[in-house]
């Protein structure tokens, strides 16, 4: 099983257990002798069940089962030693078991909550806010049941909750000394002198365009979505000059996977200004890693880039042999593009699909009618890719990957999700049962190419309540805080970089670090066997966690979030600075 | 007091219909963004929940038996488990994130336990009328 399904296993397991202890406790309050007997002894089955996914969890990772360890299982031993022996020697009026039946329910649900609201790392202020709010319903429902307690249970019970509430809030809402990133004192303009050899103009501004055959209302660079494919050959000097018609929250461009210098990132309130209505700037860049990438922008990065707000960038070694298609895959108003495309090629003609997904989530593309091989993932080439039939690989928000085959004289399509997207004449086939690519056992493998590690970063992915603004939120959080309340990761130049990224939450989430080629080292456990990863959007899987290394070459501050951009808009964004 | 439990339990059972009212329109809305489900989401997470506890506490200040207290309180467990199921079925997709039988199965128990958690809020409902006109008028 693995660590994600157990996860989810654990969840309805709790759900489960709480359920009936509250369930057996009502009946027993309505002397349903029956019903609250038989709810109870299947609590008790439920909660004895919880101490096996949770000693699986601890063994997956400690990040998995931390509260579950320090708060759950205390709250459910709790439970079960006092409604346990209360059941055996189950008393002739059943009423007399529903308070310590409803106080097993409130410890079960309290120790749910916390894991829900709270998750990782477990904290001593939720682990009291849970106690305070146990005693105090127990209390409650022991005033309402008619029996009242004796005077000390009922001063104790008070003088507990009370404790708890005081001691769990103060933990909980104390300010941390997270130091913070700093923002929008003086940007540094470090972007190259070199003479542009490459000249662009982005207009950002609201328009119409259609979609299949629809008009939907977008926002677009230079009016079409996506926008202009800006292509370049290494050595150029790229000069974007990017202007801001009408989107009122301001736009920038960011290039996505393209190390450039930390000024022309694209950051707004981290390396620049957005660029407001009526403003310009202005970005160059020397092109000198070859490859697909893509640009969007990131000022309001979830709405702005849903509408439109990005296209692609291909940066080529020489001029193009053959044939070069870029398949840039998004989801406007619920409209897929880019609308499907026929041409015939010539039997034997080189060909090159670089394949682009700019939405949040994952899509599949399968390749039919030809052997391929992936040339390259995230601009990066591979070594020894081998030839592969019949396969589908799955692209994370972000991700590019560089399909190439030899045109054969029978006809080929590439399939996004079940749609044809590009054939060079129709095809039909089915690749919905196509095995999936798995890019860490594929090519020729070469040891990493760092012994130690000068420092090492862990991120535990969840959600959980976050207090912290104006108003309440269930944020997506990195080691239980949300942004912009996560301390930075502080690296120095030349250091080697270890991540540990830890998804412990029901939801994938497509890890983006900005400026920097992260080198897959292992994912859950198993180290990469396959040719060098070098990427830079990879999708951590629930329960997944990955072990990836960089070089700290390229001085700055950094975004590194969560590339499905609601997800990084409800919290899960936080910063890499060099000291 | 008994009067005021009887709105509250009243104002529940409204928000209760609306809550299926807007699932209807996130199901219909085209194209299906992510912003379909918004007024269903805000309904079931602050509304509902908001009214639950008012029902329960005016059902307590009203001196309603503790069968009906304990009553009024529990659609609040069932809205949490209302959302754990809908994070289960939304979680439940393959790689590509498209759903899988098993996601749907768990997407079905969402509207199972809403019918349960309607049917438990017009017992309240009843229930608190019962108890704010003790004899109906012949």
């Amino acid at each position: 099983m693995t660590a994600g399904s157990l996860l989810a296993t654990d969840l309805v397991i709790a759900v489960l257990a709480a359920a009936g202890w509250l369930g057996g406790g009502a009946a027993s309050a309505a002397r349903r002798r029956p019903l609250a007997l038989g709810l109870a002894a299947f609590a008790l089955l439920a909660t004895l069940a919880r101490a096996i996914t949770i000693t699986a969890l601890a063994r997956a990772g400690w990040w998995f089962a931390g509260e579950k360890v320090l708060i759950a299982a205390p709250l459910s031993l709790a439970a079960v030693v006092v409604a346990g022996p209360r059941l055996l020697r189950a008393p002739g009026d059943i009423r007399s078991v529903a308070v310590p039946l409803l106080f097993a329910g409130y410890a079960e649900s309290g120790a749910l909550l916390v894991t829900v609201l709270h998750g990782y790392p477990a904290s001593a202020g939720a682990g009291l806010l849970a106690v305070a709010g146990v005693v105090a319903a127990t209390a409650v429902s022991w005033r309402f049941l008619g029996a009242r307690p004796p005077r000390t249970v009922s001063r104790a019970a008070l003088v507990v909750a009370v404790a708890a509430l005081l001691g769990g809030t103060g933990l909980a809402v104390a300010p941390d000394a997270t130091p913070g990133v700093p923002h929008d004192h003086g940007y540094r303009d470090a972007r190259t002198a070199d003479e542009p050899t490459r000249r662009f103009t982005l207009t950002a501004g609201t328009a119409t365009v259609s979609v299949s055959g629809r008009d939907v209302p977008a926002w677009a660079f230079n009016a079409q979505v996506p926008g202009p494919e800006l292509t370049a050959t290494v050595g150029d000097v790229l000069e974007v000059t990017l202007r801001n018609r009408d989107i009122a929250r301001g736009v920038t461009l960011h290039w996505h996977g393209y190390d450039v210098p930390n000024s022309q990132d694209g950051v707004p309130g981290v390396t620049q200004a957005a660029v407001l209505p009526g403003q310009e700037f202005v970005y160059r860049f020397r092109a000198d890693q070859a490859g697909t990438y893509w640009y969007h922008t990131h000022a309001v990065s979830d709405v702005g880039v849903r509408m439109g707000l990005y296209g692609v960038l291909v940066v080529r070694p020489a001029p193009v042999t053959g044939v070069d298609v870029t398949v840039p895959v998004h989801t406007l108003a619920g409209l897929p593009l880019p609308a499907p495309r026929a041409e015939p090629v010539e039997a034997g003609m080189p060909v090159r699909l670089r394949l682009i997904n700019t939405d949040s989530t994952t899509h599949r593309y399968a390749l039919a009618g030809t052997p391929f091989r992936v040339a390259a993932i995230d601009g990066s080439d591979l070594q020894g890719p081998t030839s592969l039939v019949d396969t589908a690989v799955l692209i994370p928000a972000g991700g590019r990957y560089d399909l190439v085959f030899t045109a054969p004289a029978t006809p080929v399509a590439l399939f996004v999700d079940g749609r044809a997207v590009y054939s060079t004449k129709p095809v039909s086939a089915t690749t919905g049962a196509w095995p999936v690519l798995d890019p860490l056992t594929y090519g020729v493998n070469s040891p990493v190419p760092w012994s130690r590690f000068d420092r090492e970063f862990t991120l535990v992915l969840d959600r959980g309540l976050d207090l912290h603004g104006l108003l309440p939120r269930y944020a997506h959080t990195v080691n239980g805080a949300a942004d912009p309340d996560i301390p930075p990761q502080v690296v120095r130049l030349g250091d080697i970089v270890k991540f540990t990224i830890v998804n412990r939450s029901q939801i994938v989430h497509p890890w983006h670090l900005h400026g920097h080629h992260v080198l897959v080292l292992s994912r859950n456990g198993k180290p990469a066997t396959g040719s060098r990863l070098w990427l830079d959007s990879f999708d951590v899987r629930p329960g997944d966690v990955w072990e990836v290394a960089f070089r700290a070459d390229n001085p700055g501050t950094w975004a590194n979030h969560c590339h499905n951009l609601a997800h990084a808009d409800a919290g899960m964004t936080l910063h890499l600075m060099y000291s | 007091m008994r009067k005021a439990f009887v709105i509250v339990s009243t104002l529940l059972l409204a928000s209760f219909v609306l809550q299926f009212v807007f699932a209807a329109v996130g199901g219909f809305t085209k194209p299906a963004g992510d912003g379909a489900y918004a007024l269903h989401n805000v309904n079931g997470m602050a509304v509902i929940p908001v009214l639950t506890l008012l029902t329960t506490l005016f059902a307590a200040l009203a001196k309603a038996p503790g069968r009906l207290i304990g009553l009024a309180i529990l659609p609040l467990g069932l809205v949490v488990v209302q959302a754990l199921i809908a994070a289960l079925a939304n979680a439940s997709t393959d790689a590509a994130g498209a759903s899988t039988p098993l996601g749907l199965t768990i997407a079905g128990l969402h509207a199972l336990n809403g019918i349960i958690a309607v049917h438990v809020v017009v017992s309240v409902h009843q229930a608190a009328r019962k108890l704010a006109h003790p004899v109906e008028p012949a």
